[in-house]
């Protein structure tokens, strides 16, 4: 079973980080929800024991690993807060920029950024000027 | 709020008198006792005489600032209401200097010292509107608090030979190693830069952006007094060196000279003043390099004599400026017939300042050439200079304001810019009458920096003593520089500029600028390409993980592990989900990843329930719903260019790459996640032990036990995320936040 | 709209929050706790604001537009409970009635502060989940104005 959870896990890990590296930003978030789900399914196939559900009255035999359990609720929901806030960020970004294209996007950024860069250069001559 | 701060100071200041009376006291808390740092305070004579000073002349700063502050806020057109962001600064920083003073623990004395950096550079700054205020204040900032990184690294340095930051234990415990003069050293940078010592002098006159009141109480009382209280503080961690105490008499010599000289050449009242702090601080330098007894003395006395006459002639300079509107020397002249009561306890305070009989000014040279010949003949004969270059630039400064030709008409000002100058005034009289108790307040603080009782009589001798013939010659020489002036403007003209090309202040400059051009050539490698941030975090993720695989012993370490029949469903349900995330990433729609990702979703809960976490199952389920939810709805309202992009996206030109770091990831994840999940299981677990109190906590649910009770910290942060989350979310949707 | 959806959406919101009701209070003795509970009945609210509108849904619903007041409250409760202990001196989450003494008890509920603890948990994920979903669905064309819109 380690090997069959190891290999799920994997590929699914492996999926989410070729998402990341697309130049589309949605995509980019899909893949951190993917990435995020690879870390629950471990962090729940790593639990010490796998059996029945930790619920009393305790049935027989072996009981499945309550902590790691806990542990994974507690991933789940806070790999749901992150993927919604960069989901909104994108959305922001996308209706800001007319576009979800990482490299538009920064185009556009850099330009921004040279007109910034004019208008702060100026002022800090300006600043450098009036120390002296 | 003025008069508040003025009886916050004046409440202080009989306080602390009233413990000198009492014999002061001290208190030692524990505060972090696991790093062996306490709140070790202490009122013993050094700490008398510089709360004295802070709350005594902060008190007199207030009642001035009380009158210039309203006047300055009108000439800027600024609402009366910005005072609040004045004067809560200069309690604090009155507050923090009184606690300095107090200090014993190293780490508090750090504490403290930046607390007095971070409020002068909200006071320097006051006046944020101006780029120059600002530039003014972050040098100040970056040049005093950056420097007071040194004295935590000494401080450590101490704590890691000896133990302790407490100073009594250390002065016990410290003899003299390379570390410990190190550690020395590294608290003198710290207090030197503070005290605008040469190298580190330039923010001092470009603080004078400030208002008056700050410039005053700065260069007085508190900031740049800070720098010379730490000296004197911690001086037998540095007398355990000769080589500190040279380094110093080199320091305070060469801040002498170069604060006189172009405080010789300036224009501007603030700027010779301030010019003129670093070269008396230098005096103060210079006394502690001379060390022992006597030269701890004098440089108590100086400092005390400093203060009053200074903080008395940056009043001045405001009054002056309020008065005219002008500050320029060149456009000055001849006020004494408009303002004769501020020309004369300014004349008062620059004699003092000068050292001149009749003025608490004159013990404190007098101790200083006492001290100085005693050293060396050569340091004798420096003393003698610096005492008549300062001569000479305070009779300038005095001559230039308040005598010859009248060049700009003076109007009337408030009795509160006066009422300050004049009471400094009387006292550097006083002080000049009966300098006991003066000389009683130097003695107690110089015990104990030395560390043992001294004692100091200054006093008038009518005799052809040493001190006096060095006075007489100093003077002589201030008078031969004020008259020379077609030798003494070229030079010291040429001092400044060469000081302004080539000084530290340029370095400064251009070490700015270089900071600035790496922060954006990084900015912009990141912006580019959001592949080089992620980068940044993978790659160096991926080398750990690499490096744990190379060191871990193989044998054993990748077990295949059982698979019976029942598990059957769990593999079918796994293989469901790795196919709808291949769908999810191979497909360039939008709506069908994201059905393919609720698809994984549901078929990993699926898996869940089957593993027997029917509690993970439950949220995993839901929360799919409410990502699918989020996901459609953003989508649904994505802009038409996005939305409308004609069929599928041309493929990226990358795409051979990011499948090759795709399975590159993938890979190394499987080899990590294998090992990790081969492990043997241990024998005993705080889950068996959560499972077995589970009852007590009348619950049946371990899981949920565990996240309400026995974790319940977990789950109070978990949740704190998400709400945090939504706030990120509700800010980013708000309608008038829209561009 | 699909006139299934038109019937249940507007009536699905009283049987979910006795489901979570129920969630809570069997939550401690069987699957499921606050944290669920409170998705539950966001999902209800969200389904009533797609398929009613913004605005309508605002006016029907008035405890929906206090949302984020009912979120503070819930992390209020939540800290309270969780740090009660901590007035008393003891370790942050300790557990009260401490193991041993007895519980007044409501049916198979047992009042114990993990048990109020979840209760503002519930309050909390409820309230900022329906802050989401109110301002994601200021983005969606009102179908009250627009009824003819099926997107």
């Amino acid at each position: 079973m380690n090997l069959v959870f190891a290999l799920a896990a994997a590929i699914l890990f492996g999926i989410g980080a070729y998402l990341v590296l697309q130049r589309d930003l949605v995509r980019l978030v899909l893949g951190v929800a993917v990435i995020s789900q690879s870390a629950v399914l471990t962090l729940l196939a790593a639990s010490l024991r796998l059996g029945a559900a930790p619920i009393y009255p305790l049935p027989e035999g072996t009981l499945s690993d309550p902590l790691s359990q806990a542990m994974a609720l507690t991933a789940i929901v806070i790999g749901m807060a992150v993927t919604a806030l960069l989901l909104v960020l994108v959305f922001r970004v996308a209706v800001a920029f007319r576009s979800d294209e990482l490299e538009e996007v920064a185009g556009e950024e850099v330009s921004l950024d040279a007109r910034l860069e004019e208008t702060e250069g100026e002022a800090h001559e300006r600043e450098e000027a009036a120390a002296r | 709020m003025a008069s508040a701060a003025s009886a916050i100071a004046a409440v202080l200041f009989v306080a602390l008198l009233a413990a000198w009376a009492a014999g002061g006291g001290s208190v030692s808390l524990p505060w972090a006792p696991t790093l062996g740092i306490r709140l070790e305070l202490s009122l013993d004579g050094f700490a008398i005489l510089y709360a004295l000073l802070a709350t005594g002349i902060g008190f007199l700063v207030f009642v001035y600032g009380s009158g210039y502050l309203p006047a300055h806020l009108g000439h800027q057109r600024r609402p009366a209401s910005d005072a609040r962001r004045f004067w809560p600064w200069m309690v604090v920083f009155m507050a923090a200097m009184v606690g300095l003073a107090m200090a014993l623990d190293l780490v508090l004395l750090f504490v403290l010292f930046d607390i007095t950096a971070v409020a002068s550079y909200f006071l320097i700054g006051f006046d944020r509107q101006r780029a120059e205020a600002r530039g003014a204040a972050f040098m100040a900032l970056l040049v005093t608090a950056g420097s007071a990184v040194a004295m935590l690294l000494g401080a450590v340095l101490l704590y890691s030979e000896y133990g302790t930051f407490s100073l009594p234990v250390l002065f016990e415990r410290a003899h003299p190693t390379p570390v410990t003069t190190a550690a020395a050293a590294l608290i003198a940078v710290a207090a030197l830069a503070k005290s605008a010592q040469v190298p580190l002098h330039f923010w001092l006159p470009r603080a004078m952006e400030a208002p008056t009141p700050v410039s005053a109480y700065l260069h007085s009382a508190a900031m740049v007094a800070a720098g010379v209280l730490v000296l004197g503080r911690i001086h037998p961690l540095l007398a355990l060196d000769p080589a500190v105490l040279d380094a110093l008499l080199l320091i305070g010599f060469a801040s002498i000279a170069v604060g006189g000289l172009i405080a010789l050449a300036q224009d501007e009242l603030k700027q010779v003043l301030a010019h003129s702090t670093i070269s008396q601080y230098g005096y103060v330098v210079v006394l502690y390099g001379i060390g022992g007894a006597h030269g701890a003395v004098a440089a108590a006395l100086y400092v005390v004599a400093h203060a009053i006459a200074k903080s008395a002639l940056f009043m001045t300079a405001g009054a002056v400026t309020e008065a005219t509107g002008e500050s320029r020397l060149s456009r000055l002249g001849g006020l004494a017939r408009e303002l004769p009561v501020v020309a004369v306890a300014s004349g008062i305070a620059a004699a003092s300042l000068a050292a001149l009989p009749l003025t608490l000014g004159f013990f404190k040279d007098e101790l200083f050439f006492e001290a100085a010949a005693e050293e060396s003949p050569l340091v004798g004969a420096l003393a003698v200079v610096a005492a008549g270059l300062t001569f000479a630039y305070l009779g300038r400064f005095w001559l230039g304001a308040f005598m010859g030709r009248r060049r700009t008409p003076a109007s009337r000002i408030s009795p509160l810019l006066v009422a300050p100058i004049v009471v400094l005034a009387v006292v550097s009289i006083i002080g000049g009458l009966f300098v006991e108790p003066f000389a009683r307040l130097a003695a107690g603080a110089g015990a104990v920096t030395v560390g043992a009782p001294v004692d100091a009589s200054p006093g008038y001798h009518l005799d052809l003593g040493l001190a006096n013939v060095m006075a007489a010659a100093a003077w002589t020489l201030g008078i031969v520089i004020l008259l020379a002036t077609s030798v003494r403007e070229p030079v010291a003209r040429a001092v400044a500029a060469a000081g302004d090309r080539l000084g530290p202040r340029r370095v400064y400059g251009l070490g700015l600028l270089a900071f600035e051009r790496l922060s954006e050539a990084a900015h912009r490698a990141e912006v580019r390409d959001l592949r080089t941030s992620l980068a940044a975090v993978l790659v160096p993720g991926a080398v750990l993980a690499a490096l744990g695989f190379f060191a871990t012993p193989t044998e054993g370490a990748y077990a295949v592990g059982p698979i019976s029949a029942a598990d059957l469903p769990i593999v079918a349900l796994l293989a469901l989900g790795v196919v709808a995330a291949f769908t999810a990433a191979r497909d360039r729609g939008r709506l069908r990843p994201v059905l393919a990702l609720s698809v994984l979703g549901a078929s990993l809960a699926g898996v869940y329930a089957v593993m027997g976490a029917p509690d993970v199952a439950l949220v995993a389920v839901v929360i799919e719903t409410v990502v699918t939810l989020v996901f459609v709805t953003v989508f649904s309202q994505l802009p038409a260019t996005v939305m409308g992009r004609a069929g599928p996206a041309a493929p990226s030109p990358h795409r051979i790459r990011n499948v090759a770091a795709g399975i590159v990831a993938g890979v190394t994840a499987f080899g990590v996640i294998w090992t990790a999940l081969s492990r043997p299981p241990l024998g005993s677990s705080d889950a068996a032990q959560d499972i077995q109190l589970t009852p007590l906590a009348h619950g049946a649910d371990v899981v949920t036990v565990i996240l309400a009770d026995f974790r319940g910290l977990d789950t109070m942060v978990e949740i704190t995320v998400l709400a945090v989350a939504v706030l990120g979310v509700a800010s980013l949707l708000r309608r008038e936040r829209e561009p | 709209m699909s006139p299934v959806i038109g019937v249940v959406a507007p009536r699905i919101l009283a049987p979910a929050v006795m489901l979570a009701a129920g969630l809570i209070v069997k939550g401690y003795s069987d699957t499921g706790e606050g944290f669920s509970a409170g998705v539950i009945v966001a999902l209800a609210i969200g389904l009533r604001y797609i398929t009613l509108g913004r605005r309508r849904a605002d006016r029907t619903l008035a405890v929906a537009r206090h949302a984020n007041v009912v979120a503070a409250a819930g992390l209020l409760i939540a800290l309270g409970f969780g740090f009660q202990g901590v007035l008393s001196g003891a370790p942050p989450f300790t557990h009260l009635p401490p193991p041993g003494s007895p519980v007044i008890g409501i049916g198979t509920l047992e009042l114990t502060t993990a048990v109020g603890f979840d209760v503002g948990l519930f309050l909390l994920v409820a309230g900022s989940l329906t802050v989401l979903i109110r301002y994601l669905t200021e983005l969606l064309p009102d179908p009250a104005d627009d009824p003819g819109d099926e997107r």
